[in-house]
């Protein structure tokens, strides 16, 4: 849930990347550490395992500076995705008020996509919150492995099997070289200050 | 696509899944080389070929043996774990002093339990949060399966009268909920009057060498985390004691009976190992050469390596 200090015209909002395992979740975290350095606002933190997996999340905080008078402040974080860590992710989307979902193209992923997009609608069920009103971006990641010869999904498969009922924005991207990462972000971080403007009036 | 360009491709795929440590996605290319490789009678020198696959198959069911297997979550750096406590704490506005509470509860949640009995501990100095703070507390011994252990902190409040009555009913409710989520059937009715419950021992008498000394970090008190070194002066199994000078006053403080110490390091002449002990008895002793000073009892609960 966003802490918005109307006082002190402050607004804090968390981002929360959520998607399978691998998919590239701390991936488009390290390249937004990277990129975006002007808006970084402080250290990356992640907690990985010996196998350097995300074992309980990444951690990025920004700053976007002054918006509509507001000083706003972004705190970016990715689940682990691995299958065994479902209730670390139940506790890192609390308070959740956006989320970027990163699928993975390559076709042998299909139904892995599919399964962690359901999970993670019936985790914000559970947190008394609507997959359709929440602010969300997808993205569709890896899509560079297509040109090395690997079965990845069309776009439009990945806006079938994921997108239908949503309709949500969504971007092809290539976390590893940065290819979509800032757009997703800059969706994300648009519909989250947008829909809390809605709620709290803050501007 | 013939039938080597297809062997070929599916190799190169299997070795990108690897690669990007998609272990399922490669285990099942590697799996269906090997069959095209195994199937076809044209393959000359089919061995080597065989061979190489064999040996990616064997690594990717090593990993992926490795990654389903639940692990414990491991203690993080004082850094992420301030970040769980300041991030993931969902306080009550209307309760003093609950941001602190929720920052503990979000500590056990992500498995950080020695930083998470810490606050608990220190929590239960706060008449407003005793409760909660007790009811977690026990929660935490109980999720790294030191279950008596918990049963002996919860008798020690019942017989000291730590809480309200009315709290006590409901802490023990809630104890017997949790044990018997773990599948533990225990009576907790009258515990008071009962012996004093003492965690069980995973060794066995026979098991554990002579122990010449141990090592510790004091639990608590002043001089908490301060690394203290106790000559053994006499051994029955997996009970040890040792003599406290009475100078050692800030050390003598810093330890109650009831206290489990988690981190044991025992010197025997033949071998060092670790373990967790149980602070079975702690008395002064009020008669000859050493009077003053105090005895302790250890009771050595688990050896870990």
């Amino acid at each position: 849930m966003a802490v918005i200090n109307l006082k002190n015209r402050q607004i804090e909002c968390k981002i929360v990347y959520y998607g399978p395992g691998r998919s590239g979740k701390t991936t488009n975290l390290e390249y937004v550490h990277r990129a975006f350095k002007k808006q970084v606002a402080g250290r990356m933190i992640s907690i990985n395992t010996d196998g350097d997996r995300t074992l309980f999340f990444d951690f990025l905080p920004l700053g976007l500076g002054r918006i509509k008078g507001c000083d706003v402040k972004v705190q970016l974080y990715t689940v682990p995705g691995q299958v065994k860590y479902a209730s670390t992710r139940q506790l890192v989307l609390k308070g959740v008020d956006g989320i970027v979902f990163v699928a993975d193209s390559l076709t042998v992923r299909r139904e892995k996509n599919m399964r962690s997009l359901k999970e993670m609608h019936e985790n914000l069920k559970r947190m008394g919150l609507d997959i359709r009103k929440i602010p969300l971006v997808l993205q569709f990641n890896k899509r560079d492995l297509g040109k090395k010869g690997l079965p990845v999904m069309s776009v439009e498969k990945m806006t079938y099997d994921l997108n239908r009922q949503l309709k949500v924005p969504f971007f092809p991207a290539s976390a590893i070289s940065g290819q979509g990462v800032g757009g997703t972000l800059t969706q994300v971080l648009k519909m989250t200050l947008q829909y809390l403007q809605q709620e709290f009036k803050w501007a | 696509m013939n039938l080597e360009e297809k062997i070929r491709l599916y190799f190169k795929e299997a070795e990108v899944y690897r690669s990007q440590s998609l272990l399922d996605e490669a285990l099942d290319k590697y799996r269906m080389v090997e069959k095209l490789i195994q199937e076809n009678r044209k393959i000359q020198n089919k061995k080597p070929l065989l061979e190489r696959v064999a040996a990616r198959i064997a690594e990717m069911e090593k990993r992926c043996k490795k990654e389903n297997k639940p692990a414990k979550p491991p203690p993080v750096s004082d850094e992420a774990q301030s970040l769980m406590k300041e991030m993931f704490s969902f306080d009550d506005p209307q309760t003093k002093g609950s941001a602190s509470l929720g920052g503990a509860i979000a500590l056990a949640q992500f498995g950080q339990y020695d930083k998470a009995i810490e606050e608990f501990n220190r929590l239960l100095e706060c008449s407003e949060l005793r409760f909660e703070a007790a009811k977690h507390l026990l929660q935490c011994w109980i999720s790294q399966r030191y279950s008596d252990y918990a049963i002996s902190l919860f008798q020690k409040w019942k017989k000291t009268k730590f809480l309200p009555l009315d709290q006590l009913e409901a802490l023990r409710n809630q104890l017997q909920g949790m044990l018997k989520k773990e599948g533990i059937e225990r009576d907790l009715s009258d515990i008071e009057v009962k012996k004093t419950v003492e965690p069980d021992s995973e060794v066995e008498d026979e098991d554990i060498l002579d122990i010449n000394s141990i090592r510790f970090d004091l639990p608590q008190g002043p001089d908490k985390g301060r690394r203290v070194e106790l000559e053994v002066g006499f051994q029955s199994g997996k009970f040890i004691k040792m003599i406290i000078p009475r100078e050692e006053k800030s050390l003598i403080q810093s330890i109650k009976p009831g206290d489990l110490l988690k981190q044991i390091v025992f010197y025997s002449p033949v071998a060092i190992f670790s373990g967790t002990g149980f602070v079975s008895s702690k008395k002064e002793i009020s008669s000859g050469p050493k009077r003053g000073d105090y005895s302790l009892e250890i009771k050595i609960i688990s050896i870990s390596s």
